[in-house]
């Protein structure tokens, strides 16, 4: 006998509205593990939309508290996280847990460079959502090394970019950095080369950029997870928020880059 | 013999000449207009067209040629 269907029952099923999209491929979502690196403002929005998308497994890596200052842009966080000084990943894996009933979302409350990087290999897509350049080149070294395809977000103010690498061949984010970069890098850690007072620059931020960086790391995710890294963004997106004005720029790689050498491949 | 290219300021808009050498760096461009235009300490690329500039080629190698208009971006770090 065929399967009867009743009335009003794909309102039961709180994935009916995205199974229209044909391409998206809601097993394999499902069924992948996410790295989050940043459960900042970035962070927070990436994980909610993650969640909403399908994804059940996300390890979510950021060391910091919650501070008041935060609050402008993050929807998991509150008041009361400020004054109880909980920490940001611990936050965000609770909260956006209870959107999605059955989700595993792992907190580690530390800094990406002290993660044990055999945990990284079991990625299916690692999120940049950092706020400096040193973690950043971290991150897209070992996930380059690994295979992983690795999707970063920025932002200041209303400016905003979103790279995706796609190992091995696309360009990596070291690819695209040049002086500028490293000096920015070189002035945090200028006062003593001592992490304990290291020069950490305030950023102007708010949520309306946050969101559509964060929106498109996720969408460009949720292409690779379901074969479709063809359509992805060719190599880095630059988002003007003033204009709304958005380009994909293409980058080559660089031949004196040491994540394309032979011996990382 | 120097080649005169055209950078603009993607955030004001704002343009200004620039006179290179074949074996002037991307990087160098990329200092030399945030500068000019007294930019906040922060990482910047420039763009000719679709692509990307790798700060360390040179004039020669991404081909620019008199008359060319580059553009100069910031590459927010914030997340
Ligand atoms: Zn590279």
């Amino acid at each position: 006998m065929s399967k009867a269907i009743r009335p009003g029952e794909s309102d039961e099923d709180r994935l009916d509205r995205s199974r229209r999209i044909q391409w998206i491929d809601l097993e394999r979502l499902s069924d992948s593990h996410c790295l989050v690196v940043g459960a900042g403002a970035l962070g927070n929005e990436v994980v909610k939309n993650l969640v909403l998308s399908g994804v059940k497994r996300i390890t979510l890596v950021d060391m910091d508290r919650v501070v008041r200052s935060n609050l402008n842009r993050c929807v998991f966080f509150s008041e009361d996280d400020t004054a109880s000084d909980n920490f940001k990943s611990e936050i965000v894996a609770q909260r956006a847990g209870e959107l999605s009933p059955g989700a595993e979302i792992t907190p580690l409350v530390a800094r990406i460079e002290d993660i044990d990087l055999n945990a990284l290999a079991r990625m299916d897509v690692a999120f940049g959502c950092l706020d400096n350049v040193a973690a950043r080149l971290h991150l897209n070294a070992h996930t380059y090394h690994l295979g992983i395809p690795y999707v970063d977000g920025g932002t200041y103010g209303m400016a905003g970019r979103v790279q995706v690498v796609i190992p091995p061949s696309t360009p990596c984010l070291q690819c695209g950095m040049n002086r500028t970069h490293f000096k920015v890098m070189e002035r945090r850690y200028s006062c003593t080369g001592n992490e304990a007072s290291f020069y950490e620059p305030k950023m102007p931020a708010e949520i309306t950029t946050t969101s559509v960086v964060a929106a498109i790391q996720v969408r460009e995710a949720v292409k690779i997870m379901s074969g479709r890294e063809m359509d992805c963004i060719k190599h880095i997106l630059h988002y003007n928020g003033l204009t709304n004005a958005s380009e994909n720029l293409e980058l080559s790689i660089d031949p004196q880059c040491p994540m394309h050498s032979s011996d990382n491949r | 013999m120097p080649l005169r290219v055209k950078v603009r300021n993607a955030e004001s808009g704002a343009t200004v000449d620039m006179e290179l050498e074949g074996e002037n760096t991307v990087e160098e461009i990329i200092e030399g207009a945030a500068g000019y235009w007294e930019k906040d300490a922060g990482a910047y690329v420039l763009r000719r067209g679709k692509k990307l500039l790798r700060g360390q080629q040179t004039v020669a190698d991404c081909g620019l040629v008199n008359q060319d208009e580059l553009e100069l971006i910031p590459d927010p770090e914030g997340g």
